[in-house]
């Protein structure tokens, strides 16, 4: 009996250890099969864009539950997508090292970033040297894209492209509404933003065969600018560009109309224009104008009005032209890996390189498909263009190009009636 | 020609209306020898208290004066009395306090952020009011009437103020005040209560212009910066100190940005203005009609 116990110890012994050995062996197995997309996302969640770096977490992470709750990444076997944030506080080199972190230390298969343009070009340079594929939703400027690298995508239009597309837009209305446009007058505030939208704007004139009967920049702090409407009134531009803050912006528009200076249309570039209390502060004076911004709630594209509602409810506020670029990153993301069918970095590139993405909850926005170019340039990425008016449930904007975006069963009203 | 008319007449018309802005600030520093930085600050407090005077009452702007000059004159009178006076009366040997400007500074940014945290960023315009975008039609000419209203209540408000200062008792202890602060206090003059009082009537004045400018402009928490810089430029043009000197002054600066963005763009005649602020301060510092003695 003594034995047989003590046999029965070591026996007990044995198999405990066995069972232990098959335990800590059983333990890792899940974790090598756990089957996420570790997407790292680096956006400013503090400092002075964090609101917007909120927004775009916010539209991400919407889109990520949408994508996991229909069962992931299926040619990856159902990979779920894990999002990892890293704040850029607007700071490149805050950038730059969240970067160097996110690849080194959590072994990110994609990231995503960075709002801030500074913070973008710096931090797509860390991604093309360890060559993570890096979308990019918002930032704008031109040179993000025109470095010569292999893995930035960007979603967004670039900078440039929001005058090409005023042109293309007044071009389009020219056609539709038989109405020829011969003279512009190009009316800006003489900052940085302003004076880049002329220049650009003088060239597109010159090509599109416009003659430009005024160019006139004005101090954004004016206390009064009738002396420049009355400019406009004499120069008699069939249309008028405008660039404009805030409290110009209502103060042009406001003097126009006591003016009463007649044109075809006024085609401004969000800024003061896009400023919620714009309509407020000018009223019907601001009938009929024309506005480009990125997005609208109005767009009338399958899905948008249910993706907005959804977002309202969740975070209290309207989708914009950031958080939409951010939720169809998102599902950029989905459609190439579910090409790819790796997590191999070079795959997901190259996938995301033959991206076509025409349908699918994320395309709410203006335009009708996501293709790169050979630089990474969303090529279709289009701006949209609204116009003011009232059809019976007070002054709103409402979606008026690219045609396929406009709000059913609105007519733009161009030339404007006087 | 027509459009060379037009443009003297908006000058003027605008240009009076930079003059009864600055005129507040030209009479609390005659007084107090103290730049208000304020100034602005008290422009846009005024803005709201006409835009909420007129947005609850419904009535004409012009009618809001009854509301908005004595809110006003007793918002400056206790500003002095309450934050300014102790100040003074510790630097009372000092012929320009310099912490007096500090504190005005300090005033300038409270009040700036608090009517951004009370009322918002927003920008907000009187919509139903019945001067809002009328113009005259003369010939071909359009003439802003609500500008034209400016104008007057301008010439008014520094006619009147003149004659206050000249004839009446208080304006007399107020000029004594002014010209020998020791001295008027030795004829019995209570200096503390004579500043209260220009500081008070400074106010007032803003109030004034504050009146003529909201039926054709914005209201946002930080649009008196745009004209207090003006005010300062006004003043130093038209003579620091001086009444007539300050409506001249924002006549001239009115007419320099009505009339030159005919011949070049509206950035240049801002430069000009500038400019010529320079000039004036390099060539006669105390102003076209400043005197070298005060008042």
């Amino acid at each position: 009996m003594k034995i047989d116990i003590r046999i029965m110890g070591k026996l007990t012994v044995f198999f405990s250890i066995v069972a232990l050995v098959a335990a800590f062996s059983v333990l890792p197995a899940p974790a090598v099969a756990e089957n996420v997309v570790k997407v790292g996302n680096i956006i400013p969640l503090s400092g002075p864009s964090a609101s917007v770096g909120q927004q775009g977490k916010q539209a991400r992470e919407m889109a990520v539950e949408e994508i996991n709750a229909a069962g992931g990444i299926k040619s990856l076997g159902g990979a779920k997508l894990k999002m990892i944030y890293a704040d850029s506080e607007s700071k490149p080199e805050k950038g730059v090292a969240e970067a160097e972190r996110l690849i080194n230390t959590d072994k990110v298969n994609v990231l995503t970033g960075c709002w801030n343009s500074a913070v973008t070009y710096p931090t797509t340079a860390v991604a093309e040297r360890y060559g993570i594929p890096f979308i990019v939703p918002v930032s704008v400027a031109d040179k993000i894209t025109e470095q010569g690298f292999k893995n930035v995508f960007r979603i967004a239009a670039k900078d440039s492209w929001w005058t090409r597309d005023q042109f293309a837009f007044l071009k389009d209305m020219e056609k539709e509404f038989h109405t020829p446009v011969k003279t512009l007058a190009f009316v800006y505030e003489n900052g940085d933003w302003g004076q880049g939208f002329a220049s650009q704007w003088k060239i597109l004139a010159k090509k599109g065969g416009y003659k430009v009967v005024l160019d006139e920049p004005y101090p954004s702090t004016a206390t009064d600018l009738s002396p420049v409407v009355q400019k406009i009134r004499r120069a008699r531009p069939d249309v008028l560009m405008l660039v404009s803050n805030a409290a110009d912006a209502i103060l042009l528009t406001n003097t126009l109309a006591s003016y009463k200076v007649k044109l075809k249309a006024v085609i401004a570039s969000g800024g003061g224009h896009a400023d919620p209390s714009f309509l407020k502060a000018t009223g019907k004076n601001a009938r009929y104008l024309f506005d480009i911004v990125e997005w609208e709630t109005d767009v009338n594209k399958p899905g948008a009005k249910e993706a907005n509602a959804k977002f309202k409810a969740k975070y209290g506020y309207n989708l914009a032209g950031e958080s939409v670029d951010a939720y169809l990153a998102m599902y950029v993301l989905k459609d190439a890996l579910e090409r790819a069918g790796s997590l191999d970095p070079a795959k997901i590139r190259e996938a995301l390189a033959t991206t076509h993405l025409t349908s699918g909850p994320g395309m709410i926005v203006g335009y009708d498909s996501v293709e790169f170019d050979k630089t990474g340039q969303n090529k279709n990425a289009s701006l949209i263009m609204v116009q003011i008016n009232d059809i019976g449930n007070g002054l709103e904007r409402i979606t008026v190009w690219p045609k396929s975006a406009r709000r059913a069963g609105y007519t733009p009203v161009f030339p404007m009636p006087h | 020609m027509e459009f060379f008319l037009e443009s003297i007449l908006n000058g003027i018309c605008m240009g009076s209306i930079y003059g009864l802005t600055a005129l507040g600030l030209t009479v609390i520093f005659g007084v107090l020898k103290v730049i208000n930085f304020a100034h602005g600050s008290l422009i846009m407090v005024s803005m709201y208290v006409a835009y909420w005077a007129i947005i609850y009452t419904g009535v004409h702007p012009y009618v809001a004066l009854i509301i908005v000059v004595p809110v006003m004159y007793f918002f400056g009178y206790y500003l002095q009395d309450i934050v300014i006076k102790p100040i003074f009366k510790a630097e009372k040997d000092v012929r320009e306090p310099i912490t007096v400007i500090i504190v005005t500074t300090g005033v300038w940014y409270i009040l700036d952020n608090l009517t951004l945290l009370i009322f918002g960023p927003q920008y907000r315009g009187i919509q139903n009011n019945p001067l809002r975008g009328k113009m005259l039609d003369i010939g071909n000419m359009l003439i802003s009437v609500p500008k034209l209203w400016g104008f007057v209540t301008a010439v008014i408000t520094a006619a009147a103020v003149y004659w206050f200062l000249q004839k009446t008792r208080t304006g007399r202890a107020i000029r004594a005040t002014s010209l020998d602060r020791e001295a008027a206090s030795l004829m019995g003059i209570n200096q503390f209560k004579i500043y209260n009082i220009a500081f008070g009537i400074g106010t007032a004045i803003v109030g004034i212009s504050a009146v003529t400018l909201v039926p054709f402009y914005n209201i946002f928490p930080s649009v008196g910066v745009l004209f207090d810089i003006k005010g300062f430029i006004i003043v130093v043009l038209g003579g620091l100190g001086s009444i007539g000197g300050a409506i001249i002054g924002g006549i001239i600066i009115g007419l320099i940005e009505s009339i030159a963005p005919m011949f070049m763009t509206a950035t240049w005649a801002e430069a000009i203005v500038y400019g010529l602020f320079l000039v004036v301060l390099f060539v006669k510092p105390s102003g076209l009609f400043g005197v070298k003695y005060d008042w």
